[in-house]
């Protein structure tokens, strides 16, 4: 029997080729995925733990949390002495301590670099680093750069940079050499400045160590050398040996490449279960057609159980052979992959490709399975052939197919209804995190709604569309007529394009939706052209922590938007990005409860020349700030309270009302984001905790919804400054162009303003609806790419439907061409027919994907504005057109070049 | 050869509409070669019903072939009317079939998803042609297919199907029709309407129809019965019965 499938096989390969390239690309895309995460991982680890094992040692002063092992900013840092008394340990050749700070460095026009300034640190003594390029800074004018901060600012070796010292004041340094970070999070984030020591106290005042280097003595292990370090140290310090530090390291690195191999597996799947459609499709039409063979089969004594395995046999062989394609090319892919992925992920130079057997097995596995899987149904349907089928002649009406029975009617109705339930759950109730998710399922039912009815779907549609194709002329009439004759074939292969049009129609709705959300609701609630914001310091805060979380909310400070781009952006990121002063507020939110126990205000600020030098500027309409505090209030969380200096509430700063008057406001009066305060209404009394211990009693006169401009408690600016005079500066100044001022003066005016503060950070909202607009646009356009080979594999099996369709039509179009037919007239009528199935395919994805895209959208933004993103969806239907003409390219060719006596003659 | 006796209209007086000046056709088969036609000369006359007929192998399906335009002979012409269409580029022969000849094959004649009726109109649809509204009536009349119009092929039985497809074929009028083994598939008696119905339009539409088969009884209701063996014309009878071609061809057979 065995060799009879392989016989079978060799002689029927052409039929093969397309379900193998369907396979292959699946499976290319897992272990392309496998290879390029592990080669990233590795990557990752060679250059954390090349850096690490170069020493023996290394003690970093505990930490009050456990588990959070590098950060520089430690409470109590080493002295002076602890490290003499290190490196006079027996056990230790030789130890080096790292100071560490920061700095501000002046890009060249002369504003601060970074939403943080860099660290500014000191090698002193043996070290685990050493530049890469140049040699290190042997005195006061010397300084070598971070990689990435050199990337960032296009300094390089020679040049001459400007610092500005603990004052303020600027002192210049000669760029000497390039030090490559890594990943390490201390240095590559907001990238670093390396003094020689003395400079380093000067620049930063910081004089304790917050890592030292240890080389163990000759003769003693790494361990032993980490042992009499910590027994020396004792509790205040953590050490590990080289190895175990880059572990550490080289793990929290990893977690990234982890996070990305699941993000890339989850496209895979995708591609995995469209390729299962195509495999199922093939099969099936492979075994209608072959109906007569296995009869054959049967009549010469095979048992149905020996038809059985000899279909899975078949299936066991193609899917064997596509996934070592498939393995091969992935592997091709892993390598590119990591050749051209990798820099931009910041991985150093190219390292040897990693290849693990589990890279290997999981490909040839996930191929294997899915198409025995895929091809089990079909199988049992082959047993079902009874051996007299050989002897009749095969019918006229050759895969022409039954009607749709009631039973598909009533469960794909069901279906539809029960996911339309779904749906209108989620939108009547609250919004909140599972609203996705149900949604997420109500699609998958509408879905399995889409595969029972997509026959009669198709039957549908083309009654519809066809009407006025069949009057183009012949080839269209008989491609709409031959596109319905079996339409359960039809529906299968258009479903395979349909998943992958839903989930990009779905995410490009959600993304146009978001996007134009936010940027109603900046123009609406934020009538501002500017804003300006201090750099976030590690030092003007009580601990490290809370500013590096702020940090890590809205990295590089170009946009709150940032921390959304890294999501993918599901909706309910895009609301608390959705405005530029949030980001600023929600850095302070998530510092507060470290921030309430002090006394000043934890967060860098603006001076208050900068608003003074604003309202000099004639060009600019309008300047107001934000103030903010938080005070303890005896509950589980602080309370916030805002005030926007300035600014007229509700005129120049506005929110959504849910009741109340905003421009109420005034002293001895407040408003309050919907649900921050329970039981808080208009009219009633809040009360604030001040500073000095008297209260505040004030009248709420207007509830706000959340997650708006207006957030927690807003009061009266008046109040603010008698109930905490500590807080006397902005934490972000806004500002408004004065009306019909030129948009370029406006700038000028504002960097013109700002100049005598070169750490203030000017961000434009019109640059920043742009960064976010780009973001959005580049998230898109990469799972666009990702869906892309779903879409793909998904035309490969419409051409591989066409293209069994038109061997087992030889007949037919030998019989039109014998009428008159021509050959491009015959390609036309395939071309047509791929291009109805690839249309209604992507038609009914666009569908499916505008309506669930709204409804995850609203279950997570009651007050989303819908927008339809009508060029992207223009070019989704383009794109489906192309990919009929396409699909029917090689079945076109097959059909007009068949001879039309020798397909005559066959049968 | 011209001397055919067919009334009412002696083909004499015409031209003849089908051409045919030492045909061969050789087929290479690796080592050998295969002779399908060994040199063959025949002429079609209007109005004339033509039966070529000959032992299985004997090349009757490539003379066929060769003189529709759907085979290349290897040397020899062919022309029709004044059209030498040997030589003719593909798409000058596509235009050829689809404007100047009718066909009716054996079976899997007609598009399984259109109706009796989108069968029959498919041709002219092809090369955009108005339909003779008075020649379609009385073709479906004469067939009597009125009833049967609205219907799919596979709501059709076998006799019906081949007469859709002689309906088809004979519409248009074209100079000739080429029917190959007509009624291979069919029982007797639906085989006897369609040759009855061939023949009928032969005389009463002057319709040149030149039908391939091995049936005796089908060849006699041809006016004419030409006989091929090994690839060339060996025989042939006017005026044929079931009888007198059995015999001719038994003769053929044993020689």
């Amino acid at each position: 029997m065995l060799r009879t499938t392989l016989a079978g096989l060799r002689l029927h390969k052409s039929r093969y080729v397309t379900t193998v390239l369907a396979i292959l690309l699946g499976v290319m895309f897992v272990s392309g995925t496998m290879v390029f995460a592990d080669t990233l991982k590795a990557n990752y680890e060679e250059s954390v733990m090349g850096s690490a094992t170069s020493v023996d040692a290394i003690a970093v002063p505990a930490q009050p949390e456990p588990g959070d092992g590098e950060e520089p900013e430690a409470p109590a840092a080493f002295t002076e002495e602890q490290l003499d008394d290190v490196r006079a340990l027996p056990e230790v050749a030789d130890a080096g301590g790292l100071l560490s700070g920061e700095a501000v460095l002046l890009d060249d026009e002369g504003r601060a670099v970074g939403f943080m300034p860099p660290a500014a640190i000191a090698l002193d003594g043996t070290s685990r680093f050493s530049p890469d390029e140049g040699t290190l800074p042997s005195d006061g004018d010397e300084v070598v750069l971070a990689t990435s901060t050199a990337d960032q600012t296009g300094f390089a070796v020679g040049d001459t940079v400007t610092v500005l010292d603990p004052e303020g004041d600027k002192r210049d340094f000669t760029v000497t050499g390039l030090l490559n970070f890594g990943v390490d999070p201390s240095y590559s984030m907001s990238g670093a400045l390396v003094f020689d020591p003395d400079t380093a106290r000067e620049m930063t005042g910081v004089s304790g160590y917050s890592e030292i280097d240890v080389l163990a003595a000759e003769g003693r292990t790494d361990e032993q050398a980490s042992e009499a370090v910590a027994a020396l140290l004792g509790s205040g310090a953590e050490v590990q040996t080289g190895e175990e530090f880059g572990l550490t390291i080289a793990e929290n690195a990893g977690g990234d490449t982890e996070m990305l191999r699941v993000a890339l597996l989850l496209f895979a799947f995708i591609a995995m279960f469209v390729a299962g459609i195509v495999i199922y499709n093939t099969f099936a039409i492979l075994i209608a057609q072959r109906q007569r063979e296995m009869a054959l089969l049967r009549c010469v004594g095979a048992k149905r159980s020996q038809v059985f395995r000899s279909v899975l046999a078949e299936s066991v062989a193609v899917g064997l052979v596509a996934s070592a394609l498939g393995v091969l090319a992935g592997v091709g892919i892993g390598m590119a992959g990591a050749a051209f992925g990798g820099p931009l992920l910041g991985t150093g130079s190219a390292v040897p490709v990693v290849i693990t057997p589990l890279a290997v097995g999981v490909g040839m596995a996930v191929g294997t399975v899915v198409t025995v899987f895929s091809a089990l149904v079909p199988a049992m349907r082959a047993t079902r052939v009874s051996p007299l089928a050989a002897l009749r002649t095969s019918a006229t009406a050759g895969g022409l197919e039954k009607g749709t029975g009631w039973v598909r009617v009533v469960f794909g109705l069901l279906a539809f209804l029960v996911s339309a339930a779904m749906v209108a759950v989620v939108l009547s109730s609250e919004p909140n995190q599972m609203g996705p998710i149900i949604v997420t399922a109500a699609a998958l039912v509408a879905f399995v709604g889409v595969v029972v009815l997509g026959p009669l779907l198709v039957r549908g549609i083309v009654r519809v569309v066809g009407a006025p194709l069949r009057r183009l002329g012949v080839p269209s009439m008989l491609a709409v007529d031959n596109s319905t004759r079996s339409p359960r074939r039809a529906a299968t292969a258009m479903i395979a394009l349909t998943v992958g049009a839903t989930l990009i129609t779905g995410y490009s709705v959600l993304s146009a939706s978001v996007e134009s959300t936010m940027t109603t609701m900046l123009e609406e609630q934020f009538p501002v052209d500017y804003q300006i914001t201090p750099q976030f310091s590690l030092e003007g805060t009580g601990t490290g922590d809370a500013a590096a979380e702020g940090a890590e909310e809205a990295p590089e400070g170009e946009a709150p938007a940032d921390g959304q781009s890294a999501e993918g952006g599901p909706a309910g990121d895009g609301a608390a990005a959705a405005e530029p002063g949030e980001g600023a507020g929600d850095g302070a939110e998530d510092g507060g409860p470290t921030a309430a126990n002090a006394t000043v205000p934890a967060f860098p600020t603006v001076p208050n020349g900068v608003i003074e030098a604003l309202e000099a500027q004639p060009e600019l309409g309008k300047v107001f700030g934000q103030r903010s505090t938080s005070v303890e209030t005896g509950g589980d969380l602080p309370l916030f309270v805002y005030t926007y200096p300035g600014a007229e509430i509700g005129v120049d700063l506005t929110s959504e009302v849910v009741e109340g008057d905003l421009t109420d406001l005034g002293p001895g009066r407040a408003v309050v984001a919907e649900g921050y305060v329970d039981g808080v209404g208009v009219g009633d009394t809040l009360t604030v905790p001040a500073r000095d211990g008297q209260d505040l009693s004030l009248e709420v006169v207007a509830v706000v919804e959340e997650m708006q401009s207006l957030s927690a408690v807003t009061i009266d600016t008046e109040d603010f400054a008698t109930a905490f005079p500590g807080v006397d500066e902005n934490e972000l100044v806004l500002v408004r162009a004065a009306e019909g001022a030129d948009a370029a003066e406006v700038r000028d005016a504002v960097y013109s303003a700002v100049e005598e503060y070169p750490t203030m950070q000017v961000a434009s909202v019109a640059e920043m609806k742009n960064q976010f607009s780009e973001m959005m646009d580049i998230a898109f356009y990469t799972i666009a790419a990702m869906l892309g080979l779903a879409i793909i594999i998904a035309v490969f099996g419409i051409s591989n439907t066409m293209a069994l369709s038109v061997l087992e039509r030889t007949r037919e179009s030998a019989l039109l061409r014998a009428m008159g037919l021509s050959r491009g007239q015959l390609r036309r009528m395939l071309s047509v027919e791929a291009v109805l199935l690839c249309l209604i395919g992507a038609g009914i994805g666009i569908v499916l994907g505008l309506v669930f895209g709204w409804a995850a959208g609203m279950s997570a933004l009651p007050d989303m504005i819908f927008s339809v993103p009508a060029e992207q969806i223009a070019v989704f239907i383009a794109v489906a057109v192309l990919a009929g003409l396409l699909a029917s390219v090689l079945p076109g060719r097959r059909a007009a070049g068949t001879s039309i006596t020798g397909a005559l003659a066959s049968e | 050869m011209t001397e055919s006796t067919v009334k009412p209209v002696p083909p004499v007086d015409t031209p003849p509409v089908v051409v045919a000046r030492g045909l061969t056709k050789t087929y290479d088969t690796g080592d050998n070669q295969v002779h399908a036609l060994a040199g063959v000369d025949v002429e079609f006359h209007r109005g004339a019903f033509t039966a070529i007929m000959g032992p299985s192998g004997s090349g009757k399906s490539t003379l066929m072939h060769c003189l529709a335009g759907l085979d290349v002979p290897t040397s020899g012409t062919v022309h029709l009317g004044r059209t030498e269409i040997t030589g003719l580029r593909d798409a000058e022969l596509t235009l050829l079939r689809r404007d100047r000849i009718g066909f009716i094959f054996q079976s899997f004649n007609l598009l399984p998803m259109l109706t009796a009726e989108q069968n029959i109109l498919l041709p002219s649809q092809i090369a955009r042609r108005g339909i003779d509204k008075q020649r379609f009536d009385h073709i479906i009349d004469v067939v009597g297919l009125r009833d049967r119009l609205s219907h799919l092929p596979a709501k059709l039985s076998g006799g019906q199907q081949q007469r859709v497809a002689v309906a088809r074929a004979l519409l248009n009028a074209p100079e000739v029709v080429y029917a190959d083994e007509p009624t291979g598939n069919l029982d007797s008696r639906s085989g006897t309407e369609v040759l009855r119905f061939l023949r009928d339009s032969a005389r009463d539409l002057n319709q040149t129809i030149v039908m391939v088969t091995h049936d005796p009884v089908a060849a006699s209701y041809a006016d004419r019965v030409v006989f091929l063996r090994d690839g060339r014309l060996v025989d042939e009878v006017t005026e044929p019965t079931a009888e007198l071609v059995s015999a001719r061809l038994l003769k053929l057979e044993e020689a």
